[in-house]
């Protein structure tokens, strides 16, 4: 019997609380092994993780890539796997791979089964591919059934070709079909970290508001203690209400720093939509337990009249170069901008845009106001320079990269009394291309009837 | 009293690659509601700090907390971004009067 039909049946002979543990909010980026260890002797009806997510920028959904080191990622997704499987605990991972696409889905699971072999494991597996079908969207945005999500363009069908890859975030509904399935782990692409918790106590018939609003807070692992952190977090699912403890006995969750963490890079701290409803956390109530635990309850669920899915998608603008330098020259400090000008006119002379799609270039001298883009108002002694170019091929972005160096190095100006050179460079060579470049091209809601076919499930057996 | 003097946290972060939002968090509730309060704080002042059209002030009292959520000028990680997870977005707002 599945890791998942086994700890059901237990469950429904035993009733009780759900014991939820939540590995990492970061896969890959270290699961510290005390705390998940001692999370394990809790004995978890359940292990989540999550995986990705679009901070990292529109690279790593785009080209398929993964931004945790394969290494990392191995390294943490072997201890979940190896503390779930050799316990007979389900498992679920949400957005593999960083982007949850279908090559950050096939890179975990190869990293999965080296995992199996190399610990002699037997696993069934079911997988949940979230790439969106280019005419479904392209549907969607015809019925006008697509909104943008906060200052992005309208979506456009020409932009859904465009794009490099288009996921969509599955809910509680796909996590589902793939339980179906009977596995006992369950290895999602592009998921809400919600459903990856919630799931299992909405099939138990545990009310769902307060099971996504346990599993909002525990999807972040101990970052709702005090001061924060990476440990696994354990969620005691009661009903309408739930325990919260950290398994790092140094870690404490408190009401306020638990309410606080309904803050954390949310635009709405008082709402959470889901493909299939919208939690609504107006009426949250945090108790103290006693000093490290925390009782929270008020989680209130209100089902969707329309499914609705979040697609993400990211589009390939180029290659980019960049040199980075420095320089301390109180002359070249003071004329940076009108220098960078010059020498920006001297490099379009000798390296020619293409005209139907001229290459970008951007100058920035850190220190004089790059980050917040805001002027500043002391002239500092020191100023970093990152030189960017976004080509039309890694080529061109060198060669206008190399140019910069040189004449940016070179370059005269009023007043100069560094004649030998206006930079320092901290390596050589001071320009490097970075691969291809990307932006964000979609970032909207799409209304569907139907959610099962977005979210296809498959199932596979691993190991001996 | 300055914001900086003021909060215990001001922090900023994407909310999603389109918007930013920063959390100001307080160690009393006469401190936040005072921060509440002021004039500095109110959603034009903001905007204007930000050099954005608009900013939306969510008053969140369960952690003595005031969010902002302003538009990015930029999409994150898109050509000229300087701030792709929009972590250090903050300072323009640390010298407000409270």
């Amino acid at each position: 019997m599945s890791a998942f039909a086994s700890t059901i049946d237990a469950w429904k002979r035993e009733k009780g609380p759900l014991r939820i543990l939540s590995a990492s909010g970061q896969l890959g980026y270290g699961i510290p092994e005390p705390a998940f260890r001692a999370g394990l002797a809790r004995k978890p009806h359940l292990i989540g993780a999550d995986m990705g997510s679009v901070d990292p920028g529109p690279y790593y959904l785009g080209a398929g890539k993964l931004a945790t080191a394969r290494r990392s990622s191995k390294r943490d997704l072997g201890l979940a796997i190896v503390g779930a499987v050799r316990n007979r605990i389900p498992f679920i991972l949400g957005t593999a791979g960083t982007g949850g696409g279908d090559p950050h889905l096939a890179e975990t699971m190869e990293i999965i089964r080296e995992i199996a072999r190399e610990n002699d494991l037997n696993f069934r597996v079911a997988t949940i591919g979230a790439e969106m079908p280019r005419d479904v969207v392209k549907a969607a945005v015809r019925a006008k059934k697509v909104t943008a999500i906060g200052p992005i363009s309208t979506l456009t069908e020409a932009e859904v070709d465009g794009a490099a890859r288009i996921v969509g975030q599955m809910g509680m509904e796909a996590f589902q079909r793939a339980i179906d399935l009977e596995p006992d782990i369950i290895i999602a692409g592009r998921a809400c970290d919600t459903a990856i918790y919630a799931t299992l106590p909405q099939r138990l018939g545990f009310p769902v508001g307060p099971a996504l609003q346990m599993a909002k807070i525990i999807e972040c692992a101990s970052l709702c203690c005090e001061g924060g952190g990476r440990d696994a977090m354990l969620g005691t699912l009661e009903g309408e209400s739930f325990v919260l403890e950290s398994m790092n006995p140094n870690r404490r969750a408190t009401p306020m720093s638990v309410a606080a963490h309904s803050l954390y890079e949310q635009a709405d701290p008082l709402s959470v939509a889901e493909p299939e409803g919208i939690l609504y956390l107006a009426d949250a109530k945090y108790e103290a337990v006693d000093e490290r635990r925390v009782r929270v309850s008020g989680g209130r669920w209100e089902p969707a009249t329309q499914f609705s899915v979040k697609i993400e998608g990211a589009t390939r603008i180029g290659a980019r170069a960049v040199l980075v330098a420095g320089s301390t020259d109180p002359v070249f400090i003071a004329k940076a901008q009108e220098i960078a000008a010059s020498v920006e006119a001297m490099i379009r002379e000798l390296v020619p845009p293409n005209p139907k799609r001229p290459y970008e270039l951007f100058f920035r001298f850190y220190g004089l106001g790059v980050v917040g883009g805001q002027p500043v108002t002391t002239v500092p002694e020191e100023v970093g320079v990152l030189v960017e170019c976004i080509g039309e091929t890694e080529e061109e972005a060198r060669a206008v990269a190399a140019t910069a160096k040189q004449y940016l190095l070179h370059a005269p100006f009023p007043g100069r009394i560094s004649t030998a050179g206006n930079l320092g460079f901290p390596f050589t060579p001071p320009e490097m291309t970075a691969g291809d470049a990307y932006r964000f091209s979609v970032y909207h809601i799409m209304e569907v009837d139907d959610l099962a076919p977005l979210f296809p499930v498959s199932i596979e057996t691993i190991g001996r | 009293m300055k914001l900086i003097d003021a909060a215990r946290v001001i922090r900023s972060k994407n909310a999603g690659p389109t918007q930013v939002t920063l959390d100001l968090m307080f160690d009393t509730r006469e401190m936040y509601e005072r921060a509440l309060a002021a004039p500095s704080l109110k959603a034009a002042v903001i905007a204007q700090r930000f050099n954005v059209a608009e900013a939306e002030i969510i008053p969140y009292p369960a952690a003595n907390a005031i969010k902002i959520v302003l538009p990015r000028r930029i999409i994150a990680g898109t050509p000229g971004d300087t701030d792709v997870y929009g972590a250090q977005q903050h300072r323009p707002i640390l010298d407000l009067e409270i």
